[in-house]
């Protein structure tokens, strides 16, 4: 793989970390908006039309603010943790096919690297949540490890279904062969146990166990303020749409769509379309979700993904099999 | 009667989404508040005596008495006192009114009292003499 | 920390400050889920509570002794004040003490109109804590729901007596104004849509399995414990022991209009939201009912600066459950002493009990399961570090234990 001009300008620019950081604005808006609307609110109407650019404002706010580091907090990761934190959902984005049926950068096994950045996420987190030294942190990435080590095999297990499927370990070629049949008619189970299991990963209701503000009060994050904090809520939202990214590229066909046309520029135009919308109903399905439930204790949590989810996946992988086969 | 499931409360949702916020746009639009609201308070001065009631019955301490001059009863010369309301201090409960006995006083349906200078909540209206 | 470990700490009389402090979980006094500031330390094992221990008098305010310097009629307003929730209980608690003192008698009309806004409180008040146990539970949707709802009672509220919180609307001697003109539509309408709302919630909670396991066997209160340790209202009704002050000693029209007290075996949060969305529908049946009956007449008496020399002691129902009301009279125009005692201040100790044995995520939704209003309760207690003996000083006192204190501090 050399890069070319073309290729870090897209890397950077279009289908790449600008795109992408955009689309987690717009769905923090949306998510806000689509809440406060089965509420009976209004939701964020100051800012640009319909509040559009109220989390752009959040955000530079926030990043204006005062920044405190706790004393007894470890500084050297307080310091390099956010942007390796933030780095993971970018650098996996690069590898979601989004403009064309292929990725900007791809390679043989490239799922194997999505599993990586799952986790690394996840590690980040907790590595940051221990190293601000917070009573309520330490508790906090408790519950983080317990949580992650109990969605973590049901969410794997969901995504080697595609893999299975479609033969491939590359998620453009998991793409390419969802062609006139998306996955998800093959593998409906696969696809609500990985969307169950983003819940999780997400820190969304009813998994927002380990930032739960009525018990311990910002979770992991309690201890971050000013700039560290606007990056950590921005990388959130990140993984919100590398999630749901990855869910609309593994089970929903990616970029694929029914109609295509020849010419470069109206294909990128109808891919980057489709795409678009199979993100934002993922997006919709979790924002529904995560409105209309309570939270679950971390004990609830686990049983449910160790005694229910798991089992399930594992007979959708061996259906799986099946029909690969 | 149903059964315990998850989920239960998708159908209120989707109804939800047809109904009409109940927030109002307030700072944007005026709001309403109902025909007895107590608000901030408000002295008709031709009405008032300058008795002093309102200044005993006042729980919060709001008012005080400020002599205004002196007139002449009998060969006893006494002063002409007339209220100045303290309204940041105002709890707005309407005892005052209540015990006016002239009808002078009347709590508004105004509640916009954020200032930047509290000076400008000082209600001195009274003291300008209505002959 | 094993059980003779934790036998042999109580036997020493040490309390939680012998524990190692990493182990111990600050709750407040700032915290999102506490509306109030109020301070408990949890002893954790993990996530589970070992033990709980609660500080109270960060928002003692001293208006018990505030009274004491007002006329009767001005401490109606600094009274409602104690609670921003239950304030009509609270003033009518008061008034109701003075008038036995004097010995008037509030017109019928008056004692009607005082049932039907305590009853609406009764609404608002539980309506509130039903929405925050959606809050409480991550289930914001249902907070704003319910709070939407509650909204159209604070509404009507605001119609009535001009205000939607610090009513102001009873005074010595009845109520200060008439309900106003065509009300009558606007009550029944508004009761129609809460008993359908309350069917709705009552449904939603029984039947959503995330709310159910949250709930359910959650801060239970055995029968033994609760006659123990004496709390009030809708928590000891929820452990199966019917008491309600409207009925054993009715106030206001309480004689006219019977309240149906409800009760539950299960003492648990589930019981409780059940209770309490029984016990709005029962208060919208008790307005409608009020609203039918309403006598014509004058609905309020002039009453005297003076009151006679005397005690008298008032205890009525809030939301929350009894208030009581000492007034003592020297027979001035002011009272030489009121003593107030909120509901809260009865189920502080029950709620640290139920806490024990939970885990910390369950800590928000049983530790307010009593409703608590920690701005109502407060007061000053000295406690002695390491031998843990308080008691209770008075201002001399006070004042010299203030000087020795901070004399040795430099």
């Amino acid at each position: 793989m050399n890069l070319t001009p073309l290729l870090v300008a897209e890397i950077l620019l279009f289908p790449g970390l600008t795109f992408f950081v955009f689309m987690a604005f717009i769905l923090e808006w949306l998510e806000r908006k689509t809440a406060a609307r089965v509420q009976g609110r209004r939701g964020p109407v100051v800012a640009g039309p319909f509040g559009i650019v109220q989390p752009v404002a959040d955000f530079f706010k926030l990043s204006m603010k005062e920044e405190i580091v706790p004393e007894e907090s470890d500084k050297f990761i307080m310091r390099w943790g956010p942007p390796l934190y933030f780095a993971a959902p970018a650098a996996g984005l690069v590898f979601v096919p989004v403009i064309a049926l292929s990725a900007l950068i791809q390679n043989q096994f490239d799922l194997f690297f999505m599993f990586f950045i799952l986790s690394f996420t996840t590690l980040m987190a907790s590595l940051l949540g221990y190293a601000s030294a917070g009573r309520y942190s330490t508790v906090a990435v408790g519950r983080l490890v317990l949580q992650y080590s109990s969605y973590e095999i049901p969410m794997l297990l969901s995504m080697i279904v595609p893999a299975v499927l479609s033969g491939k370990l590359s998620l453009s070629g998991i793409v390419a062969a969802q062609s006139g049949h998306w996955f998800v008619l093959f593998a409906p189970v696969g696809f609500a146990v990985f969307i169950i299991a983003a819940l999780a990963e997400l820190e969304k209701p009813p998994f927002d166990i380990p930032s739960a503000s009525t018990e311990i009060v910002g979770g992991w994050m309690t201890e971050f303020s000013g700039n560290t904090l606007a990056y950590v809520k921005l990388t959130k939202n990140l993984s919100y749409v590398f999630l749901s990214a990855l869910s609309a590229t593994l089970f929903l066909g990616g970029p694929q769509g029914p109609i295509f046309v020849s010419g470069a520029m109206a294909a990128v135009v109808l891919h980057t379309f489709y795409f678009t919308v199979k993100l934002l109903f993922v997006a919709f399905l979790i924002f529904a979700i995560r409105t209309a439930l309570a939270r679950v204790k971390i004990d609830q949590a686990t049983r449910l993904f160790w005694t229910i989810l798991t089992p399930l996946a594992l007979v959708q992988l061996g259906v799986a099999v099946i029909l690969g086969w | 009667m149903g059964r315990r499931r998850v989920g239960k409360a998708f159908g209120e949702m989707l109804r939800m989404v047809w109904a009409r916020p109940v927030t109002v746009k307030y700072p944007f639009e005026p709001a309403k508040v109902a025909g007895r609201f107590r608000g901030k308070l408000d002295i008709d001065p031709a009405k008032c005596t300058g008795c002093g009631v309102c200044k005993n019955s006042c729980p919060a301490g709001v008012i005080e008495m400020v002599k205004i001059g002196t007139r002449k009863v009998g060969d006893r010369e006494i002063e002409n006192r007339r209220p100045v309301f303290d309204l940041y201090t105002c709890i707005s409960c309407g005892q005052c009114v209540d015990d006016c006995r002239f009808g002078a006083l009347k709590l508004t349906g105004d509640f916009e009292l954020a200032v930047f200078d509290k000076e400008s909540l000082v209600m001195k209206k009274a003291l300008k003499i209505v002959e | 920390m094993s059980e003779e470990q934790d036998r042999e700490l109580r036997k020493t009389g040490a309390g939680l400050m012998e524990y190692s402090p990493e182990g111990i979980m600050p709750f407040g006094p700032v915290h999102p889920s506490l509306k109030e500031p109020e301070y408990f330390s949890l002893l954790l094992e993990g996530e589970k509570i070992v033990d709980v221990q609660a500080r109270i008098g960060y928002v003692h305010r001293g208006i018990e002794r505030a009274g004491q310097d007002n006329t009767w009629i001005k401490n109606i307003y600094l009274f409602e004040r104690v609670c921003g929730i239950c304030s009509f209980a609270h003033s009518i608690a008061y008034s109701q003490a003075v008038e036995a003192l004097s010995g008037f008698v509030v017109p019928k009309r008056g004692r009607y109109i005082r049932t039907i806004i305590a009853e609406l409180e009764r609404i608002h008040s539980h309506l509130l804590w039903l929405g925050l146990v959606g809050h409480w539970t991550g289930f914001d949707t249902l907070f704003m729901w319910i709070w939407k709802d509650r909204e159209r009672v604070l509404d009507l509220i605001e119609a009535i007596t001009g205000n939607r919180v610090h009513k102001s609307y009873s005074t010595l001697g009845g109520v200060r104004r008439d309900l106003p003109d065509g009300i009558a539509e606007s009550m029944k309408k508004e009761m129609e849509f809460i008993q359908k709302r309350v069917d709705y919630y009552s449904e939603l909670v029984r039947t959503e399995q995330t709310i159910v396991v949250r709930t359910r066997g959650v801060g239970r209160l055995s029968q033994d414990a609760a006659r123990r340790l004496c709390p009030v209202g809708p928590l000891l009704r929820s452990t199966g022991i019917s008491r309600d002050v409207r009925v054993e000693d009715p106030y206001a029209a309480y004689d006219e209009i019977v309240p149906e007290v409800k009760t539950s075996n299960e003492g648990d949060i589930a019981s409780l939201l059940k209770l309490r969305l029984d016990e709005v529908a029962d208060s919208c049946r008790m307005i409608l009912e009020a609203m039918a009956k309403l006598p014509e007449g004058g609905y309020k008496i002039a009453f005297p600066r003076v009151v006679p020399r005397g005690d008298s002691v008032f205890h009525v129902e809030a939301p929350r459950g009894e208030l009581f009301y000492f007034v003592r009279s020297a027979g001035s125009i002011k009272p030489s002493r009121v003593k107030i005692r909120t509901p809260t201040m009865a189920n502080i100790l029950a709620a640290t009990e139920m806490l024990k044995g939970h885990t910390l995520a369950d800590v928000p939704v049983v530790l307010t399961g009593m409703d608590p209003c920690f701005g109502c309760m407060d007061r000053l207690s000295v406690v002695e570090a390491g031998s843990g003996r308080e008691w209770m000083m008075n201002g001399e006192q006070l004042r010299t234990f203030g000087i020795e204190y901070y004399s040795g501090k430099g």
